[in-house]
């Protein structure tokens, strides 16, 4: 009886095989492992319920516990932190809260030995430890580092436990955990490519040592080490206890039910809460590089990077992410593989659809992806470089969420649609830390930026990541004590939010002095300059997040701090001026887009922005009193209020609400679009001769070539929309 | 929370307190929210062509007799509802550095990298969509729901006849 298939998984013989039966029976019946009724929700669903919060407890708790063990900011604080229990094939029954995406990529890492047999070489046993932060794998970077113990039961492996945390440092050429500066694997550091590092639930003693000889910061990884194991054993102690409350055979049927449950799940809230169809949008990414220093050769370039999403949704709730039209991998650090974008829909999923009911695999069954080969997101070289695959990643599925934000709107449930987020900024540290110790990491402030727009409401201001939706910035004191810096500021940045009837949340700006220390390297990842990476929606603008950053070397601060002279606290100041230029002098940086490997010193002090994202709906007809208030707080200048909403103040202390002048200001505004517009189709007939010319810059000319060269669905809607000839193609 | 037609008029409106809003985020989605969202949508426009899906707080796609066709809650009509409606609209192109400046403050694109597209409605002078694409990139068509899907399968209603004819007329 394919109902009870769920328990006998296990008895047909090796797990590869039982994870190849699993497959084919979700492709010939439709149902997880066959489940056509719930049985045992339907036979007792109190039993049912209690057993999925036990266990659901159990991931939580040890999370909470795993954290408390590590000793990375990045963990302890900003939860960068996920525990996960699956089935034996690797499917997650439940998960922690934290970083959701690595619920797939552990998933992934987890079949991956199955499929490569395991079992057999090295062997699966009891007490064992395996780790993986190899994204061909199972991951998006090498700095988010999985481990998973085996689950047995009487002998027989009935599941496996994850861990996953972002370590600091991964022992690249570039201090931190993510290099950007290489143009392939080998620069990236330390990989643990699905290696068996302990037995006996320890680590092996030739890990321990690997990382100490490897890492800029062994202490901080081995802490993040012992973290994940505790919590893996912590599950499985726990989860044993619930096994000896409920039965094997009970556990092993129900906790598969969770799944099938989950998938029927996400495809009713799809067919509730979506329309079917298609749906497209686009985001970006700028890798500037280019005449950047100690960045290898091939990776010194600036690359454009339009990254087209496709979201279909079938007739039976099915969604499919069809990625066609991504440009080709490249020779850098921002190359994302299948099972970080598979990982990337997953955590989507968990904030767009999946939220409620038991958050599960179930999911993502009920999905299909499509990625071109050769193209960045499915990269047929897996030696590129990947330690900012995120750089790609999350404005991709920045897009997937205007995608989803239409269906929800048609449909009428305006309170689900949420922009989400996509890139913000990355800082990373490394070198010689104020004790002299050498170091690396991320200043993970990055984790509570400003998200986009809600079909309801504004967006999140300062509190929000897509990676992780917890949304936690992090205490000024401990990247002080953490990092040689020292904050002189760090504020919302004005007019960050993308502009719309309800806007994007506003993002922030730290202004740092580099303190206590002459050998310092800092890099700003996963940041575009001169593109947005996202957008709005109808009618709402990008947030202008085009990523700039400012050095000051050798300044006069301790002369200015002597004398008690104003200090740069922001990075606009007041008349728009940037503060740390205004206040202080020394050699000067102004950059775009990313910084990579540079040297700073003491006294050296940087500023730079964080990004938020889109808007929703016509900025005119923003509540005018909702653009005063912004004013009010400082989320939005007096001059965008005039530019962007049409809002003219009575008064700027405290500022208050002209109506007269604002409707007619407003009136204004709507008639100049008229008179600055033209028809559209005029327009493209003119615009056509300037693609036949190709008179672009070289950056977007290669954009196209590289698009052709693994697209050809995109370059027949790119010469159908131009009308150009079926032959055409752009000159380099 | 239950979905009354007061609670989700005051949704649409942005007139809704956090505490009724968060539990209508919580709560399970009621099955006739989308016939409430059409009726709402249907009294709020001047002009009686049924509308049969509401694509923006602008555009609806509507029944027009014998043709779906985009119509602004103005009344401009954009033509098929297969077509990529931007492509009927008016367009103002953002990729000056001033002109990006002046939108964007000091952190703005550059124009040679990306441009601003304004889709614009003739009739009333709402902006519609905003593109922020690269030069040369083509018009992102954003949504081409299968309505006939839609409707029999999902809704368990008869479409439109015209909204069978599944391939685009340009």
């Amino acid at each position: 009886m394919s109902t009870t298939l769920g328990s006998r998984l296990h008895e047909i013989g090796s797990v590869r095989e039982q994870l190849l039966r699993s497959e084919t029976l979700l492709r010939e019946t439709g149902h997880y492992c066959g489940i056509e009724e719930l049985r045992l929700k339907a036979a007792d669903p109190l039993r049912y319920e209690r057993l999925h919060r036990n266990i659901l407890s159990a991931v939580i708790e040890a999370r909470e516990t795993g954290r408390r063990i590590s000793g990375s900011p990045a963990v302890r604080e900003m939860g960068e932190f996920l525990v996960t229990l699956f089935t034996a094939e690797g499917d997650a029954i439940a998960l922690s809260t934290g970083i959701m995406l690595h619920v797939h990529t552990t998933s992934q890492f987890i079949k991956w030995m199955l499929r490569n047999d395991y079992e057999t070489d090295p062997g699966i046993a009891s007490g064992d430890v395996f780790a993986n932060n190899d994204p061909f794998i199972g991951d998006v970077q090498n700095a988010d580092v999985l481990d998973v113990i085996p689950f047995f039961h009487d002998g027989t492996l009935i599941g496996w436990i994850g861990a996953v945390s972002h370590v600091p440092d991964v022992g690249g050429v570039e201090p931190g955990g993510e290099p950007s500066v290489s143009s392939d694997r080998f620069g990236e550091g330390l990989f643990l490519c699905a290696e068996k590092v302990g037995h006996d639930d320890r680590f092996a003693k030739t890990h321990i040592i690997r990382c100490e000889r490897n890492l800029r910061d062994p202490a901080l990884w081995i802490l993040d080490e012992k973290a994940k194991l505790s919590a893996c054993l912590e599950v499985r102690e726990k989860v044993g206890e619930i096994i000896e409350r409920y039965g094997v055979d009970y556990y092993l049927e129900a906790t598969r039910e969770f799944i099938e449950e989950q998938r029927r799940g996400q495809l009713a809230k799809v067919r509730t809460a979506l329309v079917p169809g298609r749906y497209r949008a686009t985001g970006h990414y700028a890798h500037l590089m280019a005449g950047q220093r100690h960045v290898m050769p091939q990776a010194a370039v600036d690359l454009l990077y339009a990254l087209p999403v496709e979201v279909r949704v079938e007739a039976d709730g099915k969604l499919v992410l069809d990625l066609e039209g991504m440009p080709e991998a490249g020779p850098h650090s921002s190359n994302c593989t299948p099972t970080g974008i598979g990982g990337g829909l997953f955590l989507a999923l968990m904030q767009l659809t999946a939220h409620d009911g038991k958050v599960n695999h179930g999911a993502w069954a009920a999905t299909d992806l499509e990625l071109p080969r050769g193209s960045l997101v499915n990269p047929d070289d897996e030696k590129v470089g990947t330690a900012t695959g995120w750089a790609v990643l999350l404005p991709t599925f920045g897009a997937v969420a205007r995608c989803f934000a239409r269906g929800f709107y048609a449909r009428g449930f305006v309170e689900e649609v949420f922009l989400l987020a996509a890139n913000a900024g990355f800082q990373e540290w490394g070198g010689r830390d104020q004790h002299g110790r050498r170091f690396g990491g991320p200043n993970f402030e990055t984790g509570a930026v400003g998200s986009g727009a809600r079909g309801f409401m504004d967006g999140i201001d300062t509190g929000y990541a897509l990676f992780n939706p917890e949304g936690d910035m992090g205490s000024v004191e401990t990247w002080e004590q953490q990092f040689p810096i020292l904050y002189l500021g760090r504020r919302n940045l004005t007019d960050s939010g993308g502009a719309g009837t309800y806007r994007g949340g506003v993002a922030f700006a730290p202004v740092i002095k580099v303190h206590g220390s002459a050998e310092v390297v800092l890099g700003i990842k996963e940041t575009s300059g001169r593109v947005f990476d996202q957008t709005g929606v109808f009618g709402g603008y990008p947030s202008p997040d085009a990523h700039r950053y400012v050095i000051v070397r050798g300044s006069n601060f301790a002369e200015r701090a002597g004398s008690h002279a104003p200090l740069p606290h922001q990075l606009f100041g007041e008349d728009g001026t940037v503060e740390v230029l205004t206040r202080l002098d020394g050699d000067a940086e102004v950059g775009h887009g990313q910084l990579a490997n540079a040297l700073v010193a003491h006294d050296d002090v940087v500023a730079h922005s964080y990004g938020s994202s889109g808007g929703f709906g016509d900025p005119l007809d923003r509540d005018p009193e909702a653009v005063v208030r912004d004013v009010r707080d400082g989320a939005v200048s007096a001059a965008r209020a005039y530019s962007m909403y049409g809002v003219v103040l009575a008064g700027r202390q405290p500022a208050a609400l002209d109506a007269d002048a604002t409707a007619r200001r407003r009136s204004e505004l709507r008639a100049r679009r008229l008179t600055e517009s033209r028809p559209a189709r005029e327009w493209v007939a003119e615009e056509r001769e300037r693609v036949v010319a190709g008179d672009f810059i070289p950056a977007v000319r290669e954009l196209y070539r590289s698009v052709a060269r693994v697209s050809e669905r995109f370059s027949a809607e790119f010469r159908r929309f131009w009308s150009l000839p079926a032959d055409w193609e752009m000159d380099g | 929370m239950s979905e009354d037609r007061d609670t989700v008029e005051r949704l649409l409106e942005g007139r809704l307190p956090w505490p009724q809003l968060h539990a209508l985020i919580s709560g399970y989605k009621g099955r006739d929210r989308f016939a409430m969202f059409r009726r709402f949508q249907q009294e709020r426009v001047s002009w009686s062509d049924p509308i049969i899906l509401p694509l923006t707080p602008k555009l609806f796609i509507v029944d027009a007799g014998n043709r779906g066709v985009v119509k602004c809650e103005c009344g401009h009509v954009f033509g098929d509802w297969r077509g990529n409606w931007k492509e009927d609209a008016r367009i103002r192109i953002r990729r000056t550095a001033e002109e990006l400046e002046d939108l964007f403050g000091p952190l703005a694109c550059d124009p040679d990298w990306m441009e601003i597209r304004e889709f614009i409605c003739p009739g009333c002078a709402s902006l519609l969509e905003v593109e922020a694409a690269v030069p040369g990139y083509p018009f992102t068509h954003d949504f081409l729901p299968d309505l006939a899907t839609f409707y029999r399968e999902w809704l368990e209603e008869e479409p439109p006849e015209w909204a069978s004819e599944a391939e685009a007329t340009r």
